[in-house]
């Protein structure tokens, strides 16, 4: 099994952990890793980038890549929705998956390098922001002043809780967490994302990137344009239904761009050319 | 170029059989499609247009991308000799060219082998197209719209005429010319030949309806995205598909596993823009869950986003979905209506 002529051929990779991490249940994550060294030295991804995550038999669906490149291995983030991410879900620790990928673009980290980020994500949309935060860390000079802004309507439904407390202690990266409602015991902010993003008022000459649910995407954008951020300094990363990952299938058009390829991550500036993209 | 009494066409289809799978128009139930044949004697040449395009010969209907088990992933090897199809109308032969773009150039992200459709490439890459003039366009033909001619040669390996007793062969491609010329029977084609071609031509020609500028589709396209035309265009069609399924250059599709255990295939299915799930996430969120957002994702397909992606229209004018339309959405008259409009913004174009 090789992935060097046929685009459609899933990579076996082996599930060596899997979190739960919420108490209902509903999200997951599984740290993969490559059964054939081969594979794994042809592997070379970027954060933003995704991946098509197949169960023989039930099919694929993508997923962004959770882990960074400074780390071994994949990790993919699973909420149980539909029939393929319920059969991730019954996935057991030793257990042989295919994944398809790297796919599509990635967030721009070149151009970040020497910037201000500021990070605005929202629920279990945070997969590939959390690869972007660690690969920036890894790369800690590289960048200036990190600033993160994570909401979830409940505790509970925020995701790498472990990963965020030990962010919190450090002082070289920035965290607002915040919760949708007061929740009993809950310290930190409370409130949506975008109002939070008001408050909060990021340095406007920052680099932003967005990622989160589409109604968090459509509100929180105007409050960075009020704020005074360039349009082609903010990011945001897209998602739709797919199948093929490499722009013929036809699903994933947005305008004349498909999210597989030209995106999934697109400047603000690109998406408000596109109609309808978010 | 080689002159064959279609007497004696048998004898260069086996000559042909030696090299290549031979496709051509035949009887498929009670529709003609092209489908792979034996004889010569299976041969459809009375058809101007097949109810179904050759995309499925190069781009099948159902195809296996792999077969799984214990012993791990197998991918089809194609066996067989390489393609030839007979018969192909310049609208079909043009349709096959843009779809090399998406699959086997993959022109958006040309660098990458990534991008390039294996299975495209094994049928497509070493197929020998007999491109035959169409001597009787139908009503429903438009290809003058898209620099189209019932005559044209754009694409073909082989030009074909039908001149009443007999087929006059041109090589068009180095493939073409090599091909004819290891072909020894057959007349000499004189200027009789050449004068009836003419006057064919000139015959298909005046049976084409009268060309309208789609130059300016693109632009205006452009600026009615948000236009009630759309609601207007739409009204009336159901969603059924048809047009999706017998255009030659529609081309989504869908990928599906089948099987029980640990024995199955993973398959890829022609699917439609048309269809409300085609864009249904597993959330429930849709972003085209409007028959008229679909309607127009196709019709902007056609004639912006390809345009914008491969600086072509998405359309030969073969006007097969004109032809099976349930509730005769005619494409000509959208696109006439489209260029016609008069934006409620009192926008330039």
């Amino acid at each position: 099994m090789c992935n060097c002529d046929n685009t459609y051929i899933p990579i076996p990779m082996k599930v060596e952990k899997i979190v739960i991490d919420n108490p209902d249940r509903s999200l997951r994550t599984y740290d993969l890793s490559f059964v054939n060294e081969e594979d794994e030295n042809k592997f070379k991804y970027m954060p933003g980038q995704f991946c098509e995550f197949s169960i023989l038999g039930k099919g694929e669906s993508p997923f962004g890549i959770a882990s960074s490149p400074t780390e071994e291995g994949l990790k993919f983030t699973v909420s149980r929705t539909g029939s393929v991410t319920n059969e991730i879900h019954y996935l057991e620790e030793g257990d042989i998956v295919g994944i398809r990928g790297p796919m599509g673009n990635w967030y721009p980290l070149e151009k970040l390098k020497g910037q201000d980020v500021v990070i605005v994500g929202g629920g279990f949309a945070f997969t590939t922001l959390r690869s972007m935060i660690v690969y920036m860390l890894e790369n800690r000079d590289d960048y200036g002043k990190i600033t993160v802004i994570y909401g979830a309507r409940h505790p509970d439904l925020f995701i790498y809780k472990e990963e965020l407390k030990i962010w919190d202690k450090r002082d070289d990266i920035i965290l607002h967490l915040t919760v949708d409602k007061p929740v009993k015991g809950w310290d930190k902010l409370c409130g949506f994302v975008p109002a939070i993003t008001k408050d909060v008022k990021p340095d406007p000459t920052s680099w932003c990137i967005v990622c989160g649910p589409p109604i968090m995407i459509k509100f929180t954008l105007p409050v960075l344009l009020e704020i005074g951020f360039a349009h082609d300094k903010i990011y945001t990363s897209l998602e739709r239904r797919m199948k093929c990952g490499i722009g013929k299938c036809g699903r994933c058009g947005i305008g004349s761009k498909y999210v597989c390829i030209d995106g999934p991550v697109f400047s603000y500036e690109e998406l408000k050319k596109i109609p309808d993209a978010f | 170029m080689v002159k064959i009494k279609k007497t004696e066409l048998n004898e260069f289809i086996e000559f042909l059989m030696k090299d290549y799978d031979v496709y051509s128009p035949a009887d498929v139930g009670k529709k003609a499609a092209f489908k792979k044949i034996k004889s010569a004697f299976e041969i459809k040449h009375a058809i101007t247009n097949t109810h179904l395009s050759p995309k499925d010969v190069f781009f099948p209907q159902s195809e296996v991308l792999f077969q799984y088990s214990d012993d791990g992933l197998k991918v089809p090897k194609r066996e067989e000799k390489a393609i030839a199809v007979w018969g192909m109308r310049n609208c079909d032969t043009s349709s096959l060219l843009m779809l090399n773009k998406v699959f086997g150039d993959a022109h958006q992200m040309p660098d990458k082998d990534m991008y390039k459709d294996p299975y495209w490439k094994m049928k497509y890459d070493n197929c020998l197209i007999f491109n035959q003039a169409c001597n009787e366009p139908l009503s429903t033909c438009f290809c003058n719209w898209f620099e189209g001619n019932p005559f044209a040669k754009k694409g073909a390996d082989i030009f074909v005429v039908d001149t009443g007793d007999h087929f006059i062969l041109e090589g068009i491609s180095d493939k073409g010319k090599t091909f004819l010329s290891k072909y020894k029977a057959g007349e000499e084609t004189t200027k009789v030949d050449l004068n009836k071609i003419a006057k064919l031509k000139e015959t298909a020609e005046s049976y084409l309806p009268d060309v309208v500028d789609i130059k300016p589709l693109f632009n205006k396209m452009n600026k009615i995205w948000d236009e009630p035309i759309w609601e207007e265009i739409s009204a009336k069609c159901i969603n059924c598909g048809a047009c999706t399924f017998v255009c030659p250059t529609c081309h989504c599709f869908d990928v599906s596993d089948e099987g029980k255990g640990k024995k199955g295939q993973r398959i890829r299915l022609w699917d439609s823009c048309m269809f409300q799930i085609f864009t249904r996430e597993a959330s429930g969120h849709n972003p085209r869950g409007l028959s008229t957002q679909r309607v127009r994702q196709r019709i902007m397909h056609k004639y912006n986003y390809f345009m914008d992606n491969y600086e072509q229209y998405l359309c030969t004018g073969c006007g097969r979905c004109v032809q099976v339309c349930p509730v005769n959405l005619d494409i000509r008259e959208v696109i006439k209506k489209v260029l016609d409009y008069k934006l409620s913004k009192n926008e330039e174009i």
